[in-house]
């Protein structure tokens, strides 16, 4: 009862702080009016503690004990100062979208940057039913990760986030709430034990093959994020030159396409599970390779840029609406 | 999700080992009212509790600890058949903080052990309220508060010295707060309620009996009993005698007050002064009973509620169990003494039956050689001072006459036995008389014109009654022979030092000793009697007129605003970014103003080149702002920058003044216009 009706509450305060705030755009500058401070259940037991102190000292009309029953009362309310200023005037920011694949954790990324001489201890950041925990030293910047278990294949979307502390003595917490969605791309669990499909145009092409081919250099072009580290052109950078790559021809620089039509017989899930298994065997042998499903193509392409585009595809697929959903979802493309 | 609760996780080795020293701690403040095997049943449990966790155990089995807890729990309710009352309120917190530590499994039990421990520091001060208690207790709160931050929080904490050092940040800032609680709180006269009657020993001091030997603890110890400062003079030595209990009934060993004699119909009997008032306030510390030790005889005083009995005890309306101060005034002579009721005279000639036979015989002897009573109580008088009498701290044990046996086989004794042999020999002989004891001496504190009398002054006298001159006091001690004494003592009359201690055989360490009890002195009178008159004292020097309660609400609250605002401030400004100095200020003004016209800095851009580029973009501002951007470089990495010598403070003004006076805009006009 009691509980039910806590959550209906802060599902009111969180409604309320959305509206009262509007969206958030990242990084954000916590100032006071968005500061929320309540005492904690262990802080009301403390409260009550105090009460009998208070009452105690005055009925026995001790002077000193009275200073004690004071004093402690004094420090409850400089706690609850140093508990509201923990969370003041921190910025936050967030990596709000991330990738991840079912039954593992999709992580997001926080940045809590602290200008002031202060550190600031045991901030916790709330969201999706999880919680990571962090601080930041003074004038420093605060990498903390929160690892959010995702069960379900999809794109899910939380409309906010919460930074929390309970410092110094857990007798407070203060919180706020930043309007900053966090996106998960949960792509399918690899699954799946079809062979991988061959690239075009070179069939009886072998696994030994897509390696030998990587051996025979043809040129260079243009860096892109994601490429091998052992195809950088290190002496053209070494000159001075703009960062480049060395190019391949051969067998497995021909793109491959992963098709959606390869897999009949199989259910929507499985053979989504299937493509994602493709989709990492790929990665993994550092061949070029494109997606194609139902409304939704990713051109051929490699690297972890690439990859996550081809994930995000796989996450997003939604067969009951594919030609028109899947177009407005088509995530970044890197060719 | 274990960190969404930090409370729920399980409680590590070295948690655990900083509570329990902390909870060792705090039964330190309690180990002298509690019986021995209180503490050491305390440490047992925490010492198993500590010992499985270093070995990686849980907490024991609930079985087990139902049978603890029922045993000790019953072991205490057999010691103090009670667990109302301070002295067994205390012992059972101890005990329980003791089981909770045995049970702890999570975090949040050490919450409550914590939460433990701030009340046992809190009882702890309700029964003593010495000095050096106050400095144990801050430690002990900040020790436990150090090791709760740790507890608390939910990453892993930084080193012990970081903790402590925050914690006692946190007490700085409670401080200003806590004062302004302190001083403007309303207190009350009494208490809320009924306080419960103390059990289990906290009574010290004397007592309403005396058996021979009782007083020989007393004497031995070094506790002060009461303070005492003469307002006008100071009465001679041989009338400082400080009235405790009066006893009538004797049973042959033991001295009681008996059913009758603490009969306050005496109300009427404040006795008239004949004589030398003598006005002084006593501060008396508690001892937990009734009666207030006033100088020989009291007839007037500021207690409210406190009346005379009809043997001149000044007795208070409650047990004195704090501190107290009351001003009294005494006369050394009571003019027309009150006549002798029968009921009374045959309560104070009273014998027991068949005790004592050999004393009686005496008394026989000497009454027939000395028909008035002059002559009789100097006889007795004569015999302790001529018979091998000795005085000693150190008797032999008496048995159930133990008048005969002190009389005619042990001869040794001191206050409490002459007394007692005295007055069985007075109403063996006829002559009404009461046992009264209480204490005789003191110390002279010279640093603060005050007398300190201790426990070790206590004494016993005798008073006999004799007619046309009322109740006269003898005090037989005083009969035995110099020579004879074998410890010094006070209360042979003589104003010297009382129980021999190393402490009084070195002047500077006795001085030493009286400087720290002056001011402890000052430390009673300023904080523990600050009551109600000192609050409205207090609003007299805010210049409020006619202090009441209500004002004193609205100064509690008026000094509560400021000091969190004060509080408010000092936190938001920790949580702000380091403030520029104000030459820094100061530039950046002018880099406001410089871009305002058409010419940001670069974020990169040092003063003088931004200056140079400034001057060579307008060469109208050049001037000014190469001048500006020098005098900037020179106070900011110059020789002497930031010192606070008189001159370098006259330079960053000039440059704040030059800076609020330039104006690029207006230069500009000037040079478009020429």
């Amino acid at each position: 009862m009691s509980l039910s009706l806590r959550q209906a509450a802060i599902t009111r305060l969180r409604g309320w702080s959305a509206r009262r705030h509007g969206a958030d755009r990242l990084p954000v500058r916590i100032v006071r009016r968005r500061i929320y401070i309540l005492p904690t259940r262990f802080g009301l037991l403390y409260a009550g503690l105090l009460g009998a102190m208070l009452l105690a000292a005055l009925n026995y009309n001790s002077n000193l004990a009275l200073a004690f029953a004071f004093l402690l009362v004094s420090v409850a309310l400089v706690a609850m100062h140093h508990c509201h200023r923990n969370l003041l005037n921190l910025s936050v920011d967030a990596q709000t979208e991330t990738d991840a694949i079912t039954g593992t954790d999709a992580r997001f990324q926080f940045r809590l940057r602290n200008e002031s001489a202060l550190e600031r201890r045991d901030i916790e950041i709330h969201a999706a039913g999880a919680v990571a925990i962090g601080g930041v030293t003074p004038g420093g910047t605060g990498e903390i990760t929160l690892a959010v278990p995702v069960s379900a294949r999809g794109v899910t979307r939380w409309p906010q986030f919460e930074l929390r502390t309970r410092h110094p003595f857990g007798w407070f917490r203060a919180w706020t709430y930043v309007q900053g969605t966090l996106t998960a791309f949960v792509a399918p669990r690899p699954a799946g034990n079809r062979p991988l499909p061959a690239a075009a145009g070179e069939p009886g092409r072998t696994a030994r093959g897509e390696i030998r081919g990587d051996e025979d250099f043809a040129g260079l072009r243009a860096y892109v994020p994601g490429v091998p580290l052992k195809h950088m052109a290190w002496k053209v950078l070494a000159r001075g030159g703009e960062p480049a790559v060395r190019s391949y021809t051969g067998p497995a620089a021909r793109p491959q396409w992963l098709e959606w039509s390869a897999l009949e017989g199989l259910g929507t899930e499985a053979r989504l599970s299937q493509l994602c298994r493709w989709v990492l065997q790929s990665e993994g042998n550092q061949s070029a390779f494109g997606l194609r499903l139902p409304g939704v193509e990713v051109a051929p392409g490699r690297g972890a840029a690439h990859r996550s585009a081809c994930l995000r595809a796989l996450a997003a697929f939604s067969p009951a609406a594919a030609p028109a959903a899947a177009q407005s979802l088509a995530p970044a493309r890197h060719g | 999700m274990s960190v969404r609760d930090a409370s729920a996780a399980p409680v590590s080795y070295a948690q655990l080992r900083a509570i329990c020293i902390c909870l060792g701690l705090a039964l330190a403040t309690h180990v002298a009212s509690l019986p021995l095997w209180l503490p050491l049943t305390v440490g047992a449990l925490v010492a198993l509790r500590l010992r499985l966790a270093a070995l990686g155990r849980a907490a024991p089995g609930r079985v087990l600890r139902l049978v603890l807890s029922a045993l000790t729990i019953g072991l205490l309710f057999l010691q103090f058949h009670t667990f109302n009352g301070l002295a067994a309120g205390s012992a059972l917190l101890c005990l329980m903080a003791g089981l909770k530590v045995l049970e702890t499994r999570t975090r949040r039990d050490l919450y409550i052990v914590t939460l433990i421990i701030y009340f046992l520091i809190l009882a702890a001060m309700l029964q003593n309220q010495s000095f050096w208690l106050l400095g144990l207790v801050v430690g002990v709160w900040w020790l436990t508060s150090a090791a709760w931050l740790r507890i608390t929080a939910a990453a892993p904490p930084p080193g012990w010295r970081r903790s402590v050092g925050y914690a006692g940040r946190i007490l700085a800032q409670a401080l200003p707060l806590t004062v302004i609680f302190w001083l403007f709180f309303p207190r009350f006269d009494g208490p809320l309620w009924q306080l419960p009657p103390s059990a289990g020993g906290a009574e010290s001091g004397l007592s309403d009996s005396m058996s021979p030997g009782d007083i020989t603890d007393l004497v031995q110890s070094d506790d002060i009993a009461f303070r005492v400062h003469f307002l006008a003079a100071t009465p001679p030595a041989a009338q400082r005698y400080w009235r405790g209990p009066v006893l009538h009934d004797f049973d042959g060993h033991t001295w009681r007050r008996g059913e009758a004699g603490g009969d306050a119909a005496g109300a009427g009997t404040v006795p008239q002064p004949a004589a030398g008032a003598y006005p002084y306030s006593l501060s008396l510390e508690p001892h937990d009973h009734h009666w207030i030790f006033a100088l020989d005889w009291p007839t007037r005083w500021n207690l409210p509620g406190a009346v005379l009995t009809s043997d001149y005890m000044l007795v208070g309306p409650a047990p004195v169990s704090q501190p107290i101060e009351v001003l009294i005034t005494s006369v050394s002579q009571v003019a027309e003494p009150p006549p002798l009721g029968s009921a009374q005279r045959r309560r104070d000639t009273q014998l027991p039956p068949g005790r004592n036979a050999r004393t009686i015989e005496l008394a026989r002897e000497l009454r027939d050689a000395h028909a008035d009573d002059g002559g009789y109580v100097q006889a007795v008088l004569d015999r302790f001072h001529t018979e091998p009498f000795y005085y000693t701290l150190s008797p032999p044990p008496l048995g159930a006459d133990s008048v005969d046996e002190f009389l005619f086989e042990t001869r040794r004794g001191f206050c409490g036995h002459y007394a007692s042999a005295f007055a069985t020999l007075m109403r063996a002989g006829g002559i009404p008389a009461r046992v009264v004891t209480g204490y005789h001496g003191g110390t002279y504190n010279r640093f603060a014109d005050y007398w300190i009398v201790r426990q070790s002054d206590a004494h016993a006298w005798v008073e006999i009654w004799v007619r046309n001159q009322g109740w006269l006091r003898v005090d037989p001690t005083s009969a035995v022979a110099a020579g004879r004494v074998e410890r010094g003592a006070a209360d042979l009359g003589s104003a010297a030092p009382a129980f021999a201690g190393s402490w009084h055989r070195t002047p500077w360490l006795a001085d030493l000793r009286l400087r720290i009890d002056a001011l402890r002195s000052v430390w009673r009178a300023r904080i523990l009697l600050f009551d109600h008159r000192s609050q409205d004292a207090l609003l007299g020097l805010l210049h409020i007129p006619e202090p009441d309660a209500q004002k004193l609400v609205m100064v509690l609250g008026v000094g509560l605003a400021l000091g969190l605002a004060y509080l408010t401030w000092q936190v938001r400004r920790e949580s702000q970014p380091p403030e520029q100095d104000p030459t820094q200020r100061a530039y950046a003004r002018l880099c406001r103003k410089l871009a305002s016209a058409g010419l940001p800095r670069s974020p990169h851009e040092g003063a003088e080149a931004y200056g140079a580029r400034v001057a060579r973009l307008r060469p109208d501002l050049a001037a000014p702002v190469t001048a500006l951007c020098a005098s900037y470089s020179r106070l900011r990495y110059g020789p002497g920058n930031g010192s606070g010598t008189g001159a370098a403070r006259a330079a960053r003004q000039a440059f704040a003044a030059a800076v609020r006076g330039f104006h690029p805009g207006a230069a500009r006009r000037a040079s478009v216009s020429s």
